[in-house]
């Protein structure tokens, strides 16, 4: 033990010491914004991920391609029976349209319009740790993406919130990861609840829905949409569906278990919404 | 060893870290098993810490745990300092008390992981995010699943460790 002491062995662990504090402030002190190392490494490291991603996703590819045909013709007679359903729905939805539209006129309302910057991004990395729920994307800084801006797949289905920016980088923290916590909203009742992720169910790719509203009388299949409350994130995006209702270890509430609408594991692009403008 | 000689072998190793952090960062973490994937980085701390001894250990231990905080989310400047630390008393307890071989190397990774997943727990315990058999059931795939990768992190390091200049002077 002697020997390590006399050979510098204090001087690295001071400076281990010192280099953690200094981690710790400045990450700390940028809040949200990537600490410069991190920044470094991610930054140097943006081509290796974008080729091994083309990689992987074009095997993928292959591999469904080969192996996924049979599963993929099921699902497209499924979605074309699906797809005459919402058709003959559209079909009424627009009259019922143009009715609302005259209502509107004839009280003189502003009616409801959202408006949405998107900026499109590639799935680079996944969660490093077990003990979170990460993605990193292809854009960061550098293309006007900011910490707490929500990010949505191409069905406009919620896969997470922004937490940390680097310059050509950001790290999205999914919405099943163990610190998120957001207004959510029921579309069938349209009581209001809160979405928040849990690590217990975190492994299993879900997420629980909490202060449920009282006598919610929630059916598997409900669909859950971000609820747009305090302003941060807009309202309207698809969170996932109720599985089931349990009770938590106190055996004094209940809360849900929500399946994300979005499939996190096979995520290749997605969008990051920048601005929102929504005048309900 | 000379200063070349020195630039030579740390060079080397951290060469030899290249593959290993590859794999824990965007190989294995798009293949997990039972929800988890494996811990890598700190078992190529504690692989040469367990060849090189306690300065060594504390050195590596504290450049793996710089880049472990800067790869990780959420970077804190835990793992540069527990790494070091990590790496220091793996080298400790390999010199005086274990073996400096692959059973040296086994047991000492098992604590590290043990003690990286116990601050985890005991940070979230503290901070009341999570209960506590979800944290246990987690740590325990995740140590267990880790622990398999023992043998080809410390075989690519001990390759490496036969090719070096072997005395270290800091």
């Amino acid at each position: 033990m002697k020997d390590f002491f006399r050979r510098n062995g204090l001087l690295i662990l001071i400076a281990a010491i010192l280099l953690a504090l200094v981690t710790a402030v400045v990450s700390m002190l940028l809040g949200g914004k990537a600490n410069p190392v991190a920044n470094f490494v991610n930054f140097i490291t943006t081509p290796v991920r974008n080729g091994i991603s083309a990689v992987t996703n074009w095997a993928e590819e292959r591999y469904s391609d080969a192996f996924e045909l049979e599963q993929m013709k099921t699902q497209l007679e499924e979605l074309k029976q699906e797809n005459a359903e919402l058709e003959s729905k559209i079909r009424e939805a627009e009259a019922a349209l143009q009715e609302n539209e005259r209502l509107y006129n004839l009280l003189e309302l502003t009616p409801k319009d959202k408006q949405f910057t998107k900026e499109a991004a590639m799935v680079t990395a996944r969660s490093t740790s077990n003990w979170e729920s990460t993605l990193t994307l292809s854009k960061g800084a550098n293309q006007g993406i900011e910490v707490d801006d929500c990010v949505v797949d191409e069905y406009w289905n919620l896969v997470g919130v922004v937490a940390e920016v680097g310059e050509n980088w950001c790290m999205v923290r999914t919405l099943i990861d163990a610190n998120t916590e957001m207004g959510g909203q029921l579309s069938r009742t349209g009581g209001a609840a809160i979405l928040e992720g849990d690590l217990g169910l975190m492994g299993e790719g879900k997420l629980k829905l909490t202060y449920l509203p009282e006598n919610s009388q929630l059916m598997s299949g409900d669909l859950v949409t971000t609820s747009g409350r305090g302003g941060v994130y807009p309202s309207g995006l698809v969170a996932g569906h109720v599985e089931e209702v349990r009770t938590d270890v106190s055996g004094m509430t209940d809360y849900a278990v929500i399946i994300p609408e979005t499939d996190l594991d096979s995520l290749q692009q997605v969008f990051v919404i920048k601005d929102f403008t929504i005048v309900e | 060893m000379t200063r070349q000689d020195f630039f030579i072998k740390w060079g080397v190793y951290t060469l030899a870290l290249l593959p290993v952090w590859f794999c824990e960062v965007y190989l294995l973490n798009r293949f997990p098993l039972f929800g988890v994937s494996p811990m890598l980085l700190p078992l190529a701390a504690i692989a040469v810490a367990v060849l090189e001894g306690t300065v060594a250990g504390a050195g590596f231990g504290l450049g793996v745990g710089i880049l472990c905080d800067a790869v990780y989310y959420n970077p804190d400047g835990a793992m540069t300092v527990g790494l070091c630390l990590l790496g220091f008393g793996a080298g400790a307890l390999a010199q005086y008390v274990l073996r400096q071989n692959l059973v040296g190397c086994l047991l000492c990774s098992l604590l590290a992981l043990v003690c990286i997943d116990a601050v985890r727990i005991l940070t979230r315990l503290l901070a009341g995010t999570a209960p506590l058999p979800a944290m246990l059931s987690l740590a325990g795939r995740e140590i267990g699943w880790s622990m398999v990768f023992v043998f080809p992190v410390y075989a690519l390091f001990l390759w490496v460790f036969h090719r070096v200049p072997k005395k270290t002077v800091l």
